[in-house]
């Protein structure tokens, strides 16, 4: 549904997006991760057709973002971070005013916007928009970007201004979504709130994709300088006999308990040996790496 | 570029206008202030008009003695248009820049921008629709001036004829495109700046620079670039006169005034010497006044006196433009006037579509992060 090929944006001579290869599925959940600074907002307004790459290209849904603007523009909707109303006119009114660029009569325009402010839990409100608070405000920027009914929805930094309530009615929004068959391209720089709501993530620096796939995936690609080697925690009653096998690396023992190292999963065979030696496992676990230090690592290079 | 798009940002534009507090504020004042003219105006029309028919009957009544052929001349009800011509300069400036100077910028600061543009329009689209919007919300003010006026001649009896109702259209219009024109630089400056303030203050600069700076600077450049002012000879013989000058200002505060000398030469007609005099300063008037209006053309404010002087008082707008020829007997007739006036009416044009292409150029490559 969203593809990227070398996509690239320089800014007065420095790079912001940096050749960029991205593919994110028909239906999918995806978090774009990074630090601020790292070049996801820039990604985003390339894909939604707001400003053109400088290199490279990108497409939604088959069209060529920088060739087709508007046709992209009508299948997708953009929730920008820190998004902005015209203040002297009512939620209700803001949505009318971007509702008719998408040829909608007045009915079915009434009909939406009825929709979309029950959504958000702005109906009833009638106060202008200048008088709204930033958590409203972001509630309404969301009823703006479903005002078309997109397929795909691009979310930059969604809950940046949102009450926990808010972030709980805005993860169940993406879950909805999400079941309905919609793509939903969330950008944020806070892992625990892609977590919550993603499937896949990318994760990008200095304008660059480091990883992509499942949390899981990303964080095993970038735990430790030994790339694939797998952590085994082993825990035994007795003292840890010696272990031989020829896909470990190394050994770290402290006392009846030790993190062996090896070049794949060897559970099996380390639980037989130790059956051999007349060991108990009391434990045998591969150890996930710590996903927030490990992402950590990456902000901060 | 679709049109229902285009409409729909100048229709949101257009009301965004017309029910902002600072449009109302300054249209409501302007409207009061011209009406008051108006009303002053008609008065002194109302006097004019009694004197010329105090004239009629006595030359009906009496045996006239005045040179063959002379008829009184009706005054023209144009003459009660001066006034607003006046406040159109200062607080009609105001209307303009006022409406102008945050459209672009105010969006950027609210970020309104980045949400519209997410949405399938344009950028064309856009600024196109806000200068329509603005052009509208403009056009509105004049007619709603014009329909004030109208109906005041009428309460006051006054009905126009279809000439003098064809020069009060042409005197919307050429008042329209002086607006237009301040308009058109607080749109760009706008669209330059990244804040409101700036945007004002940089509106406010080039308003003073093209109403007052560049209007002294033209008669400065006239002085410098004229070349020597030609010296009379020593001896004068009886007095003839052979020339006039005329000279008009105006100023920032829309005050307009002109005078008319007569330049008074002893020249004796056989006097070679004082006739070679006489041709050395012609053209050197002649010199200075080119310099000076050709400075002028960059002033929206002097373009739109001169346009606007032809239409409401042609005998002052053609003494204006030919300062050697004699003065005019009759009243010249309104294509005439207009057609001594055409390079300012041009300028009145070319101005606002200037600074519109401008302000459409940098928009259509803004950053809009």
């Amino acid at each position: 549904m969203i593809r990227t090929e070398k996509l690239t944006k320089v800014y007065n001579g420095k790079t912001a997006v940096d050749g960029l290869d991205l593919t994110v599925g028909e239906g999918e959940v995806f978090g774009f991760l990074g630090p601020n600074g790292a070049g996801k907002s820039t990604t985003i307004l390339m894909l939604t057709g707001m400003i053109e790459p400088t290199g490279g290209r990108c497409l939604v849904d088959g069209i060529e973002v920088a060739k087709d603007p508007l046709a992209v523009k009508k299948i997708i909707g953009y929730l920008p971070e820190d998004v902005g109303f015209y203040g002297n006119m009512t939620g209700e009114q803001n949505l009318d005013y971007f509702a008719r660029f998408y040829g909608m009569n007045a009915r079915e325009r009434k009909e939406r916007i009825t929709t979309l402010l029950e959504l958000v839990h702005l109906d009833g409100v009638t106060q202008k928009a200048g008088e709204y608070s930033r958590g409203m405000k972001q509630r309404l920027g969301l009823a703006q970007a479903l005002i078309n009914d997109p397929k795909v929805l691009f979310l930059d930094e969604p809950t940046a201004n949102l009450d926990p309530e808010g972030v709980r009615e805005y993860r169940e929004l993406v879950e909805r979504l999400a079941g309905e068959g919609k793509t939903v391209f969330v950008s944020s720089h806070i892992l625990s709130e892609v977590r919550a709501v993603c499937r896949t993530v990318g994760l990008l620096a200095k304008g660059r994709l480091v990883a992509q796939g499942t949390l899981g995936e990303v964080a095993r690609a970038l735990a430790s300088p030994d790339g694939d080697a797998v952590r085994i925690v082993v825990e035994t009653r007795e003292h840890l006999p010696d272990i031989e096998d020829p896909d470990i690396i190394d050994i770290e023992r402290n006392g009846n308990r030790a993190i062996v190292r090896a070049k794949a999963d060897i559970r099996d065979r380390l639980a037989a040996a130790l059956f051999t030696e007349g060991a108990h496992v009391r434990e045998m676990r591969v150890e996930e790496p710590d996903i927030e230090d490990v992402f950590m690592a990456v902000y901060r290079r | 570029m679709a049109l229902d798009r285009l409409f729909n940002v100048a229709k949101k534009e257009f009301s965004d206008h017309i029910t902002s507090r600072r449009f109302v504020i300054i249209l409501g004042l302007l409207l009061v202030i011209s009406a008051i003219g108006m009303h002053s105006g008609i008065e002194s029309y109302n006097t004019m008009l009694e004197s010329y028919n105090q004239q009629l009957q006595y030359m009906q009544g009496a045996e006239f003695d005045g040179p063959a052929g002379w008829m009184p001349e009706k005054p023209s009800i144009m003459l009660i248009f001066s006034a607003m011509m006046t406040y159109m300069t200062t607080l009609g400036a105001v209307l303009a820049l006022a409406i102008g100077f945050d459209l672009v910028s105010k969006e950027k600061e609210t970020r309104s921008l980045k949400s519209l543009l997410s949405h399938p329009v344009y950028r064309d689209e856009i600024i196109n629709g806000k200068a329509l919007g603005g052009i509208a919300a403009l056009g509105f003010a004049m007619v709603l001036a014009l329909a004030i006026s109208l109906a005041m001649l009428l309460v006051f009896s006054i009905i126009p004829t279809l000439e003098e109702f064809a020069a009060i259209l042409i005197f919307g219009a050429v008042t329209l495109g002086f607006l237009l024109a301040y308009f058109a630089i607080a749109l760009t400056m706008s669209t330059v700046s990244k804040e409101s303030g700036n945007a004002l203050i940089y509106t406010l600069v080039i308003f003073f620079a093209v109403s007052t700076i560049l209007p002294t600077f033209g008669m400065m450049a006239g002085d410098v670039f004229a070349g020597d002012r030609p010296e009379p000879p020593q001896m004068a013989p009886m007095p003839t006169p052979s020339g006039r000058t005329v000279t008009a200002t105006a100023s920032s505060s829309g005050y307009f005034t002109s005078s008319s000398s007569q330049t008074v030469v002893r020249v004796g007609m056989e006097d070679p010497e004082w006739q070679q005099y006489e041709e050395d300063m012609k053209a050197y008037t002649e010199r200075r006044m080119l310099i000076n209006d050709v400075s002028n053309l960059l002033s929206p404010q002097m373009n739109y006196v001169r346009a606007a002087m032809a239409v409401t008082n042609p005998r002052i707008a053609t003494m204006l433009s030919s300062p050697y020829s004699s003065i005019p007997e009759e009243t010249p007739g309104l294509a005439e006037a207009l057609g001594q006036v055409w390079m300012n009416i041009a300028a009145l044009i070319v101005f606002p579509s200037a600074f519109f292409a401008a302000a459409y150029v940098k928009f259509m490559r803004m950053d809009i992060r």
